[in-house]
C-alpha cells in the first residue's frame, strides 16, 4: 500500500483542494453569519436543509388531502373535507 | 396545523427557545404531539380551528409545510395562495394583502379554542375560514 505522503501533490491537485476548502470556509462563514452562529449554521445543514423541500405544488394544482388528529387525540378529519364553502387558509408550523 | 418541531431540544435549539422558554424534545409519539400542541393552545389561547399532523407526517409532505407554511385552498379545493417557505418567506403580512386583494378586507371569525372540528356558519362578508 502507497502511503499518502508518497503521492506527489501536482500544482493542479494543490490549488484544487485549497480552493475547495477555502469555499466550504466561506460558505460555513456565510451560513453562520446567516443563521446567527458556528453551531446554528451546523443546525441548519444537520437538521433543517434535509427537511425543507420547496416542493411541486403550483397555483391552480388541486389541493392534497391528509388526515388530522384534533387535539382531543381521537377524532380525525381531512383537511378537504373543509373546502367547499368558503376559501380555506392552511397555517402550519410548530411552537418552536 | 402543526407539524414536526423546528428547534426542539434534541436537535437544533434555538437560544430564543430558551429566553422564550419553548423547550421541547421532538415528539417520538402522536401523544407527545398532542400535548406540545395543547401546550400551545393554553399559551397563547389560539382561537383557530387547529389540527395534528400524524406520525408519518403526510400533511407535511404533501405541502411541503416544515419548518413553516401558508396556503389557501379556494372554494373548489385548488391551491390559490401558495406561501414561500418558512422562516425566510413566511410572510403572513403578504397572506393578509392577498385575501384583502382578492375577497375584501379581512375579518375573523370566532372560534372555539382548540375545537379542530368547529365551523360557525359563514357571517356575512367574511372572506375566509382557517383550519
Amino acid at each position: 500500500m502507497i502511503g499518502l505522503e508518497k503521492i506527489p501533490l501536482t500544482l493542479f491537485w494543490k490549488w484544487t483542494i485549497g480552493v475547495t476548502l477555502a469555499v466550504f470556509l466561506l460558505a460555513f462563514v456565510g451560513l453562520s453569519l446567516m443563521a446567527g452562529s458556528p453551531r446554528d449554521a451546523y443546525g441548519m445543514v444537520r437538521y433543517a436543509l434535509p427537511h425543507m423541500h420547496r416542493g411541486n405544488l403550483k397555483l391552480g394544482d388541486d389541493a392534497p388531502d391528509a388526515r388530522l388528529v384534533a387535539l382531543n387525540g381521537t377524532d380525525h378529519f381531512h383537511i378537504r373535507e373543509r373546502t367547499g364553502a368558503k376559501p380555506l387558509v392552511l397555517v402550519f408550523g410548530s411552537f418552536t | 396545523m402543526y407539524v414536526r418541531e423546528a428547534h426542539p431540544t434534541d436537535e437544533w435549539q434555538m437560544k430564543s427557545n430558551l429566553k422564550d422558554d419553548v423547550c421541547y424534545a421532538q415528539p417520538k409519539n402522536l401523544q407527545q404531539r398532542l400535548d406540545i400542541a395543547n401546550d400551545f393552545i393554553t399559551r397563547f389561547k389560539y382561537p383557530l380551528p387547529f389540527g395534528v399532523d400524524d406520525m408519518s407526517n403526510a400533511a407535511e409532505s404533501a405541502y411541503s409545510a416544515w419548518p413553516e407554511r401558508i396556503y389557501v385552498l379556494d372554494e373548489s379545493g385548488h391551491i390559490a395562495y401558495r406561501g414561500g417557505m418558512g422562516p425566510f418567506n413566511y410572510k403572513p403580512l403578504e397572506l393578509r394583502g392577498w385575501l384583502a386583494a382578492r375577497y375584501g378586507e379581512v375579518r375573523h371569525d370566532a372560534a372555539k379554542p382548540g375545537d379542530a372540528t368547529h365551523q360557525e356558519p359563514p357571517a356575512a362578508g367574511a372572506p375566509a375560514k382557517t383550519l
